[in-house]
């Protein structure tokens, strides 16, 4: 796709100043160029929409615009003058708000408390809260922009929908020229969605600046003017929404460079070991996260799963793991039903669980290696002998396991957290394999990992499939789900949209599976 | 009927619980901002010493004397206030073997002894005291004589403090952003509030009033000095907050509540009832109360509403710029 | 400046620091000292006169240690797994009550008997125990916070402590002989429920209470129970990481129970050893034992131990010391508050260099952050 240039709501040829221009903006990280030179540009008056998988740099590239981080180059201009935030209070001053994933709101206060909160301006630098008044200003923004919100309800008896909205009421009252909104539509139904849509809209007719971002593409066609397609911490290209179809945003999106061979190999499939039939599951915020998801893994196939992440993986892999019990359907392990939210029952039942958050779920964090490297299996009888810890046994096999993997560490009894993220994630790998699993379930293994270290999880992955383990594979990288996987099946929006073998799929069709582009569900 | 049981203990109940309110205020302003303060026992016995020795030692009128002994007092309190603070926030310690800490560096076997001793404060009573403001034929009024003129301006002062915390937590923006700093230092911070700035400003203030609170004792209550006067009232205090919900309006009650529980034994005595048992539960009834209710709303999820301030104990980190 | 976590915590660091610390206190202590015009040098030799190098201060030194050591180990026990325990005082109490019926009824005449001791010993770990799981229920089930009802209960157990010896006939109070019809007064126990020391043949003879000696087994078992069984092994981790714990199958709930159940049946066995090694009696006095705060000073012992059992044992014993010099130094001589402005300052000064190895503090702004991106 071309880059186009944009001139929409000026007069005449010449491009009018964009109400939020960033040049040249590049951050890195340990390990990581989060934002490669990134150009974006939005104009006032326009819904202007981020595209964009997970680890593409939308949420860095927001962050600085909001001041939480600083650009390591690159520069940005507001208005064509430019600016420079060092903490965000400065890009709130300036007019910038952003309403996050994860709401900033204080629970047990009202609505109009927590929109009135930390605001220094005007009404804010009185010393007495005159509550009726500011409940009043807020109910008339509310009125205007279709924001229904009772100013007196407390937070913690909101919906998530009506929580969103006070976040966009914090931004209005104060007067936000640029709103950004990360991912919104995560919490919503489709109804409350296309109600956003039109606050927006309307908020963008104003004069105002709305940056989008997103990674669904049906939301972004019906919302946006112009799109910017951000991949791998570069911009890819900047179209007007009207001009692009799904299918080609879906392309710029996922990219077609394939890296390495398609490793193509002839691996029999055994037994079904998993089998899920339409499993639904509870999201930590009471949703359902999982919906109707079906699938079978068999034994010495790899199934992928790909997905941005945000649609269900999580607690899909939960609840095989047996963190989490399924409100409906039906986990079966070798043909025997599973019951739900024991852990123990699912270790028991063979199956080997390697979580996306390394350090929060996977270790303990102050906890040896070598404590580490029985943390599943230490009621076993080669780590425990009755209620007594067998710890010569557990030392010598950490110091085998150190040698076997290659890990690096000044030793077995070195805390699990000095590790690097690699090493980290070749512990967990080296516990789950050792237990001899029957079902390996691996999400998002190779995240921030070098390119080494990935190339090993690969090794261990394909290796588990050849000695008959069922592997499922979750991932949001489609290179790394064409090289390794046998099936791979499409999660959106908590349930699998599509299901295809290896040699039949195409990256397009995938990408495009994994933005929604199959309308699946009404909308 | 002024000596009726009832009217006594009231009268003792307020006398007594007014330490306990200044005190439990105090605490309930630091624990708003999500510092818990287990020290409030040592900083009264420090005020105590500190704003008995500035009266004797002060050679002006009692009106002087009192008052600059009562910011003496404060000024002790929040100078200790000041030690936990800095451990808890800035160096992250520990916020509940911080206030154990304290209370035994200021306590009865600790600075606030110390002081007393070396000032040889023990030996004398004080010069000047708290004494009731209004004339004796009002406070011989039925009832509301010696329940409410009979009392010391220390007391009356106790209620505009109630009234002036309440005021404050519900009806200004300071009290908003202190109170979202307590629920949620996060949002409060996301929201430009500088967190730091009000936990230590509000722990030193809860100082200063448990400072005033023990001035009471020596001042007002039992006008000398002896080691450990407040007797354990600090650690009443702290169950108080609790007992309240972290309302000041509640704190009131309870202070009363508590104080006329103490009254109530030494006139039992001399008056030679026996009460038994009941004795038994009225005395642990707030606290097994306090007890069930903090179960209840925990159970039910109400905790929001009721519950306390949901990151008192937890030191404030803000996340890597 | 900026502090940032340290990701390695180096062995000498974990030593120099507390060292540090305590001479740090000293140094503030003799600045105090100086100020008011005390010889800080000679205070100092007075307390460690009087707490180790008496003849007989050995002797009170290990009386006023053995509470701290059952209490620091109680509080040890449950902080170790972030279980904020605070009843420590309560389920001491709530221990000595249930310790004194057992001896009362099962003791006799004659010499120690064995069955009378353990007896106590059983009865008060029992009643500590079932004082510890009410904040254990409460927190297990109903998520309620610890800190507050552990604290609460401590409340409710000295008034009922008052109450069976001042306020009732009841089964601890002596109504028989002169002193009592005049002022409540506990029954002293039969001679058969005393609990021996062991003379230790060293300067003139030291006692070694039987409650110092089985609070060195107590600390020793807890020691091995956290290093060595799989109970320990996930009682770590569920301290260090929840949702690891979820992850490994850990049972939470019984956990809590359990570490709970155990922390209040340690104080309450040091409520048994002060019936059986001291007073003899329930002391219900609300000046006696309620105002010596073992409970909480216990939980400033394992803090100072760094919740590890050995060194809880260890520390009880300094700050018995120190609080033994305290009481036998009461008079003109000697500052009196002393002991407690010294603990104070150790303490401060033991929670701000925990800072030092937990944290690193960086001078000067930073050009790069060290996290990663979350997307």
């Amino acid at each position: 796709m071309v880059a186009t240039e944009e001139e929409r709501g000026g007069a005449g040829g010449a491009p009018p100043t964009s109400a939020v221009s960033m040049r040249g903006i590049t951050k890195r990280f340990p390990g990581v160029l989060a934002n490669d030179r990134v150009d974006f540009e939005a104009a006032a008056g326009e819904v202007h929409a981020l595209l964009g998988e997970n680890g593409a740099g939308k949420s860095t590239l927001s962050n600085i615009l909001t001041g939480l981080y600083r650009p390591d180059e690159g520069e940005i201009f507001l208005n064509g003058r430019p600016v420079r935030f060092q903490v965000p209070r400065d890009a709130l001053d300036a007019g910038i708000c952003m309403v996050h994933q994860h709401f900033r709101l204080v629970e047990p206060f009202t609505v109009a408390e927590n929109v009135v909160l930390g605001d220094h301006r005007g009404e804010g630098r009185t010393f007495r809260l005159r509550h009726g008044l500011i409940e009043r200003r807020v109910a008339e923004l509310s009125k205007r922009y279709g924001l229904a919100v009772d100013p007196r309800a407390r937070i913690w008896q909101l919906s998530l929908g009506e929580q969103q909205r006070v976040e966009i009421l914090k931004a209005l009252y104060r007067e936000a020229r640029i709103l950004i909104l990360d991912e919104p539509t995560a919490v919503l139904t489709p109804q409350e969605a296309e109600l956003l849509f039109e606050t927006l809209r309307e908020m963008a007719a104003e004069g105002r600046t709305v940056i989008f971002i997103s990674h669904k593409l049906h939301e972004v066609k019906a919302v946006a003017d112009r799109v910017t397609v951000l991949r791998g911490g570069r911009s890819i290209a900047t179209v007007a929404a009207a001009d692009a179809t799904l299918r080609s945003l879906a392309a710029l999106m996922v990219g077609r460079e394939l890296s390495g061979g398609s490793a193509t190999r002839e691996r029999t499939a055994g037994e079904a070991v998993l089998e899920l039939e339409n499993v639904w599951t509870q999201g930590d915020r009471g949703d359902a996260a999982v919906r109707g998801a079906s699938l079978v893994v068999r034994a010495g196939e790899i199934v992928a799963v790909a997905g941005v992440a945000g649609n269900g993986q999580r607690e899909l892999a939960e609840t095989i793991a047996g963190m989490r019990a399924p409100t409906a359907g039906a986990v079966r392990i070798g043909g025997k039903p599973l019951r739900g939210g024991d852990p123990r029952t699912a270790i028991a039942a063979g199956i080997a669980y390697v979580p996306e958050d390394r350090l929060g779920t996977g270790v303990s964090p102050s906890l040896s290696i070598a404590s580490n490297l029985v943390l599943r299996s230490y009621r076993g009888r080669s780590a425990s002998r009755g209620p007594l810890l067998r710890l010569s046994r557990i030392r010598e096999h950490a110091v085998e396991m150190i040698r076997h993997y290659r890990i690096a560490a000044p030793g077995p009894a070195a805390p699990a957290r000095l590790l690097s993220g690699g090493n980290l994630q070749k512990v967990v790998l080296a516990r789950e394999f050792s237990g001899e699993p029957r079902l390996l379930v691996a999400a998002a293994p190779t995240r921030g990992l070098d390119v080494g270290a990935i190339e090993t999880v690969h090794a261990y992955l394909r290796e588990a499939a050849a000695e008959g383990v069922a592997v499922l594979l979750i991932s949001e990288d489609l290179d790394e789900i064409l090289l390794l996987a046998d099936r791979i099946a499409v999660m959106y929006e908590g349930a699998i949209v599509g299901e295809t073998t290896r040699a039949d799929a195409s990256v397009e069709e995938l990408g495009l599976l994994m933005a929604g582009g199959q309308d699946h569900h009404a909308d | 009927m002024n000596n009726s049981l009832l009217v006594v203990v009231l009268a003792s109940g307020v006398a007594y619980g007014t330490p306990l309110l200044y005190a439990a205020l105090g605490e309930l302003l630091a624990e708003r901002s999500g510092v818990l303060n287990l020290g409030v026992e040592g900083m009264m016995l420090v005020g105590a010493v500190t704003g008995f020795w500035a009266v004797q030692r002060l050679h002006t009128g009692a009106g002087l004397s009192l008052t600059a002994a009562m910011g003496v007092a404060a000024l002790a309190g929040a100078a200790l206030a000041l030690i936990h603070a800095f451990l808890v926030i800035t160096l992250r310690a520990s916020q509940i073997v911080s206030g154990l800490a304290l209370t035994i560096f200021a306590g009865a076997a600790g600075l606030s002894s110390y002081l007393g001793n070396d000032l040889n404060l023990s030996d004398n009573p004080a010069r000047h005291q708290f004494h009731a403001v209004f004339p004796a034929t009002v406070q011989k009024w039925p009832i509301v004589g010696p329940i409410i003129f009979g009392q010391n301006v220390l007391v009356y002062a106790s209620w505009a403090c109630v009234v002036a915390v309440s005021l404050y937590l519900t009806r200004t923006r300071l009290g908003l952003n202190v109170r979202a700093v307590g629920e949620s230092p996060a949002a409060a911070d996301a929201m430009g509030i500088k967190v730091v700035a009000y936990r230590y400003a509000h722990t030193l203030v809860g100082g200063a009033f448990a400072g005033i609170a023990g001035a009471t004792f020596t001042l007002a209550i039992t006008p000398q000095w002896v080691s450990g006067i407040t007797g354990g009232a600090g650690w009443i205090a702290i169950a108080l907050v609790i007992f309240a919900f972290w309302r000041p309006s509640l704190c009131l009650v309870g202070a009363y509540f508590f104080g006329a529980l103490q009254a109530l034994s030494p006139q039992l005595q001399a008056r030679e009832i026996r009460l038994g048992p009941t004795e038994l539960w009225t005395n642990t009834l707030p606290y097994v109360m306090t007890v069930l209710v903090l179960a209840l709303v925990s159970a039910s999820g109400a905790r929001r509403r009721l519950g306390a301030p949901a990151s008192l104990g937890l030191p404030y980190v803000r996340e890597e710029r | 400046m900026r502090i940032e976590r340290r990701l390695r915590q180096p062995r000498w660091l974990l030593v120099a620091v507390p060292a540090c610390s305590l001479v740090f206190a000293f140094f503030a202590t003799g600045i105090v000292l100086l100020a008011t015009g005390h010889d800080a040098l000679s205070s100092y030799r007075q307390i460690f006169d009087a707490a180790f190098l008496n003849s007989g201060a050995l002797g009170q030194t290990l009386i006023a240690a053995t509470p701290l050591a059952f209490t620091g180990l109680a509080a040890a026990a449950a902080f170790r797994m972030r279980l904020f325990n605070i009843g420590a005082e309560g389920q001491l109490y709530i221990g000595a009550i249930t310790a004194a019926a057992a001896g009362l009824y099962l003791g006799g005449k004659g010499g120690p008997s064995a069955v009378a001791i353990a007896g106590m010993v059983a009865a008060g770990c029992a009643g500590g125990a079932l004082w510890g799981l009410i904040p254990g229920i409460l927190r297990a089930f109903f998520k309620t916070n610890e800190i507050i009802t552990s604290l609460m209960l401590n409340y409710v157990a000295a008034y009922l402590l008052t109450y069976l010896i001042f306020n009732t006939e009841s089964y601890w109070r002596d109504t028989t002989g002169f002193n009592a019809s005049v002022f409540p007064t506990s029954k002293t126990l039969p001679d058969s429920a005393f609990w021996p020391g062991a003379t230790i043949h060293l300067r003139g003879g030291i006692v070694l209470p039987l409650g110092a000696g089985i609070a060195v087994l107590v600390a020793i078992l807890l020691w091995a129970l956290y290093s060595r069984t799989r109970f320990g092994f996930e009682a770590q981790v569920l301290g260090d990481s929840p949702r690891a714990a979820r992850y490994a199958g850990i049972r939470t709930r019984r956990k809590i129970l359990a570490v709970m159940a155990i922390s209040g049946a340690i104080a309450g066995l040091g409520g048994a050893s002060q019936v059986g090694d001291f007073a003899h009696s329930l002391d219900g006095d609300p000046n006696g034992l309620q105002k010596q705060y073992y409970g909480y000073t216990g939980i400033v012992v394992a803090a100072l131990a760094r919740y590890n059992p050995l060194a809880v044992v260890l520390v009880a014993f300094l700050v018995g010391g120190l609080q033994n010099a305290g009481n036998t130094l009461q008079g003109a001589d000697f500052p009196s508050g002393l002991v407690g402005v010294m603990q104070g300052i150790i303490l401060f000064s033991a929670l701000g260099g925990e800072l030092l190895v937990r944290y690193r503090i960086r001078l000067g702004r930073t050009a790069a952050p060290a996290t990663e991106p979350t997307a």
